[in-house]
């Protein structure tokens, strides 16, 4: 079981970072994060396809703390249908303040994955419930 | 999705990824800002709150959270951590990540501005190879020297303590010589 009160400091920092420096900044954290930090995941992505995306995020969901999000490899791609962000839930249930542009992480960090790995992501949503979408040939989410 | 589970590791990419776009400073403001005021606002609330019972409240959950190796002491003029394997630093170590300069740095990083607020000083040593001792002591308490070996619990008596670089925190306030300089000199000291 993961430490889920680490997506307090996972809000905290999104709101020192946009506060401090500008929204510009919170972009250029999140995209730099999947450059550097994340560039092995889009390596394994970009080796081994929509598969091993999907296995990927099916897995990482699996060990998150909560939340109900299910992981489907279909013709359109890699569909991640999160019906309960872990995140959010857990936010939600400490009483904290989530700042408002804390599911735009998702989207800035997985398209900047997905570019290294030469697949398209798509998302719709946010605020807990929100649907994802990794593909070979774009599509929306 | 930034999730938990690797935490740890992006935690590590942000200190390096702050010190990189806007200097040294930006990471210790991080760490008061970020962490001490806002992510850890239920550690302050309990420590704040309840002092020496609030420090066993808050951190008997989070280590049991994060699975750490550890145990307590309580004194009637102290709390007292020895931890024998980090899970945080123990993670990045497992993983070779070393993104920042000084990971272990964060904790008193966060920590003693808490402290500070809710009048206490910080006695701490870290081996920087995931293990450490914390010893909280109200404000006025201050020490001379590291204190007295604390028994079979203390982590300064596992064979590998003395390794890599020490920090040395008294009252709060950085030590510039190696512990085992201060702690031979003057050993339990009390001002």
């Amino acid at each position: 079981m993961s430490a889920g009160d680490f997506y307090y400091a996972i809000n905290a920092t999104f709101r020192f970072v946009h506060d401090t420096y500008g929204k510009e900044a919170l972009v250029d954290y999140w995209t730099s994060m999947a450059h550097g930090y994340h560039a092995d995941v889009a390596a394994r992505f970009r080796a081994g396809g929509l598969d091993e995306a999907q296995r990927y995020w099916a897995d990482y969901f699996a060990h998150e703390p909560g939340g109900d999000v299910r992981v489907d490899l279909t013709e359109r791609g890699v569909e991640i249908d999160v019906r309960d962000c872990p995140a959010i839930r857990w936010l939600k249930a400490g009483g904290r303040e989530i700042v408002p542009y804390y599911c735009e992480h998702c989207h800035y960090v997985s398209t900047a994955i997905a570019d290294q790995a030469g697949m398209r992501f798509a998302l719709a949503g946010g605020g807990g419930t929100c649907h994802q979408l990794f593909s070979r040939g774009g599509g929306e989410a | 999705m930034i999730g938990v589970q690797d935490f740890i590791g992006y935690y590590d990419w942000t200190f390096e990824y702050l010190r990189r776009n806007f200097g040294e400073q930006a990471v210790r403001d991080y760490w008061v800002r970020a962490i001490s005021l806002d992510s850890q606002t239920h550690a302050r609330e309990l420590i704040v709150g309840k002092g020496f019972d609030g420090m066993y409240e808050y951190w008997a959950h989070t280590l049991a959270m994060e699975e750490a190796g550890y145990t307590f002491d309580r004194g009637d003029d102290y709390f007292r951590i020895d931890m024998v394997d980090c899970p945080s630093k123990g993670h990045l170590i497992q993983r070779g990540l070393a993104a920042y300069h000084d990971y272990c740095e964060h904790c008193i990083g966060w920590i003693k501005p808490l402290m500070d607020d809710a009048g206490f000083v910080i006695n701490h040593e870290h081996n920087h190879a995931g293990q450490c001792w914390w010893e909280m002591r109200r404000a006025g308490d201050r020490l001379t020297a590291p204190p007295p070996n604390r028994g079979p619990n203390d982590v300064r008596n596992l064979p590998g303590w003395r390794q890599a670089q020490h920090d040395v925190f008294l009252n709060s306030e950085r030590l510039e010589d190696d512990a085992d300089d201060a702690g031979a000199a003057h050993p339990g000291g009390r001002a």
